[in-house]
């Protein structure tokens, strides 16, 4: 982004948009780099109106320490080596004698200390950190080409810091190897603009490093499905010619860059990312193709899998159906541009994707694209069973089509159980990914991000539930989150999501039941607002109140009581 | 106004958005009010980027005018 437009975005906020407001923290004049970050906010998140305010010039530490966590929404460090040790800057020239270097170590390592205590008091909001990236000045003895102790020391107390910040739950630190790819390290410093104004980015590093700070504060939503092409890309070869045994994936037979995708895929799935197949195959073939015994991907990593002769867009339909998650959350992979055409034509939300089997460079950065695509922070227990649950879903809707039983009957037979965990808990990383990433079994749309939803929790008045679900199928994990506040004989339900995974087992009457139960209410009050993909919610709400508008949002125990639907069995744990 | 002087006008336009497109040529530190050092670094660097130029320290504070930047790019031959 050139200087221009980021004026351009951080001169035009969106007014109606969400208030983020980041606390930059630096050592030097922010300049460009503020510009920046506000226009790479406002990209990353179309949705926020970002706010970002600096510090003190020359107090690195001590900007840190000023900033109060209530009033932002994330900070965002940016150091340089001079924050360190005023020495490591070319804006002093106090010393870079031999006898100033075990002083200068000192001094680093106890401003290191100073930052991370500072770092320490952050409980709800995300600090971002970029570690140095100018070059040192050459303070050691030793010619340019050659590590010296000095430099090697400096960088071990770097090291260290960087180790501590990021076993923190909120610390994100900004890639080395990402900087360095977009922002090549001889071209960042600006010695003369440093001396002038005490900025040291040239605007291209500027720019690059607000970008990558604005990431990780306002982190894209990672998609969750990847579909793929078989011939040509899970594998080279096409199976129908050569047959099962001649397709391959070997270093030997020229054809790694598949074994690597494969890899790729084996780790993304494991991860939770849903993978499925769509090739326009003999299906006995590829049936005997995905059961060979050195296949890096599993098979059971793979659903479902969709061969036929079909428009590989009647595939995808069937896949994201199976799936029941949005296209918009799906990436498509295939060598055949023409394929890609189709898809995308069909789906214009999908990432349609080429594999470029014949470039091993275009390969090696696909995966790396893949990565960004899918990328999360932590994996958690419900990405590790996701795959299985489909799998068990599609068995659950199979048994549920032949059963001669009423869907009560049903239901009553599969042996569930919900646990609802009554919880106040901002660090754990799921009931928030449900909010935000839910769009079906959603009560209003309300998004938060950390420092929002930690906010909420911590409100007294607040509750929420988080709620998981087992039947004789499996676990489906935590699914559902309620949360809202108690005013009188009336719990006002603010936020409600349930996984679409979890349709169809009445989780959703579990929910309000022990919400009369549990919390000894005799009236529920449903915030309800429409949104372009909420309908099962609407559904829901219509069912049991007759309608979901502002009219009609109020449900008294006496008429949910009234209803004769089948209840799961509820466990309540205890508060978390 | 050839094409030097169009892009030089953009680029004064997106420091000082205010401006309306026939002041700028005439445009000032001392007949702009919103034209302060952080503006002047803006527009300095702005420049740079548009035209693949850089502006030695010293003549940094010298740029004050429209017509100083100007001259500045056709000395230094920018393109």
């Amino acid at each position: 982004m050139k200087l221009a437009e980021a004026l351009q975005l951080a001169r035009e906020p969106r007014e109606d948009g969400i208030p983020f407001r980041v606390n930059l923290v630096c050592g030097f004049a922010p300049l460009h780099l503020e510009t920046f970050l506000v226009a790479h906010l406002s990209q990353c998140n179309p949705r926020y109106r970002p706010v970002v305010t600096g510090g003190l010039y020359g107090d690195c530490a001590g900007n840190l320490e000023r900033v109060s966590e209530a009033e932002c929404d994330g900070v965002a460090l940016v150091m340089e080596w001079q924050d360190l040790d005023p020495r490591l800057g070319i804006r002093r020239a106090s010393g870079w004698g031999l006898g100033d270097q075990s002083d200068m170590i000192n001094t680093a390592r106890l401003n290191v200390g100073r930052l991370v205590s500072a770092i320490h008091k952050f409980q709800h909001v995300t600090v971002v950190i970029c570690l140095p990236t100018l070059p040192l000045p050459p303070i050691d003895v030793v010619p340019g080409w050659q590590e010296g102790p000095l430099e090697i020391a400096i960088r071990g107390e770097l090291s260290r810091f960087a180790e501590t910040l990021a076993a923190l739950p909120r610390c994100k630190i900004v890639s080395g190897q990402r900087l360095d790819a977009q922002s090549p390290p001889a071209d960042r410093f600006d010695v003369r603009m440093e001396l002038a104004a005490g900025f040291p980015y040239r605007t291209k590093h500027a720019s690059v490093v607000a970008q990558c700070m604005a990431q990780l504060l306002a982190p894209p939503q990672a998609k969750r499905g990847l579909i793929t092409d078989l011939d040509d890309t899970l594998w080279s070869g096409l199976v129908g010619e050569i047959g099962v045994e001649s397709i391959s994936w070997t270093l030997d037979q020229g054809s790694q860059i598949h074994a690597l995708y494969q890899q790729m895929l084996a780790s993304l799935a494991e991860s939770g990312v849903l993978v499925a197949v769509a090739s326009k195959n003999d299906s006995t073939l590829v049936r005997s193709a995905l059961a060979r015994s050195d296949l890096i991907v599993g098979a059971h990593h793979i659903f479902p899998v969709e061969v036929s002769w079909k428009p590989k867009s009647e595939a995808v339909s069937r896949i994201l159906k199976a799936w029941n998650i949005a296209a918009d959350s799906v990436v498509f992979v295939d060598d055949s541009p023409l394929e890609l055409a189709e898809v995308k034509a069909a789906f214009p939300e999908i990432d349609c994707l080429p594999f470029p089997r014949e470039d091993p460079e275009a390969a090696f950065a696909l995966f790396g694209r893949l990565r960004d695509l899918f990328g999360k922070e932590v994996v958690t227990d419900e990405d590790l069973i996701r795959s299985e649950t489909l799998r068990r879903a599609q068995d659950l809707a199979t048994d549920r089509t032949s059963a001669r039983q009423t869907e009560d009957e049903f239901l009553r037979s599969i042996n569930s159980t919900v646990t609802i965990q009554i919880e106040k808990d901002a660090a754990d990383p799921r009931p928030l990914a449900l909010v935000n990433k839910t769009n079906q079994f959603n009560l209003n749309g309300t998004r938060y991000n950390e420092a929002s939803w930690s906010a909420y929790l911590n409100n007294p008045k607040s509750t929420s539930f988080v709620v998981s679900y087992e039947d004789k199928y499996g676990p489906l994990g935590k699914i559902a989150v309620v949360a809202g506040r108690k005013q009188g004989s009336t719990f006002l339900v603010d936020m409600w999501v349930m996984s679409c995974r979890a349709f169809s087992r009445h989780i959703e009457h579990a929910c309000v039941a022990t919400i009369f139960d549990h919390l000894g209410v005799e009236e529920i009050e449903f915030m309800y607002k429409e949104t372009p993909r909420n309908e099962p919610m609407r559904d829901f709400l219509t069912a049991l109140l007759g309608s979901p508008s502002a009219a009609g949002r109020m449900l008294s125990r006496s008429a949910f009581s009234r209803l004769s639907a089948f209840i799961p069995p509820v466990k309540v744990a205890a508060h978390g | 106004m050839d094409d030097i002087e169009k892009r030089l006008t953009d680029c004064f336009r997106s420091v000082f958005p205010e401006l309306d497109i026939t002041e700028v040529s005439r445009a000032s530190a001392s007949s702009v009010g919103s034209w302060d050092s952080i503006a002047m670094l803006n527009l300095i660097s702005v420049v740079e980027e548009e035209f693949n130029v850089r502006v030695p320290i010293e003549e940094m504070e010298q740029l004050m005018s429209f017509e100083l930047i100007l001259d500045f790019l056709r000395r230094t031959n920018a393109h």
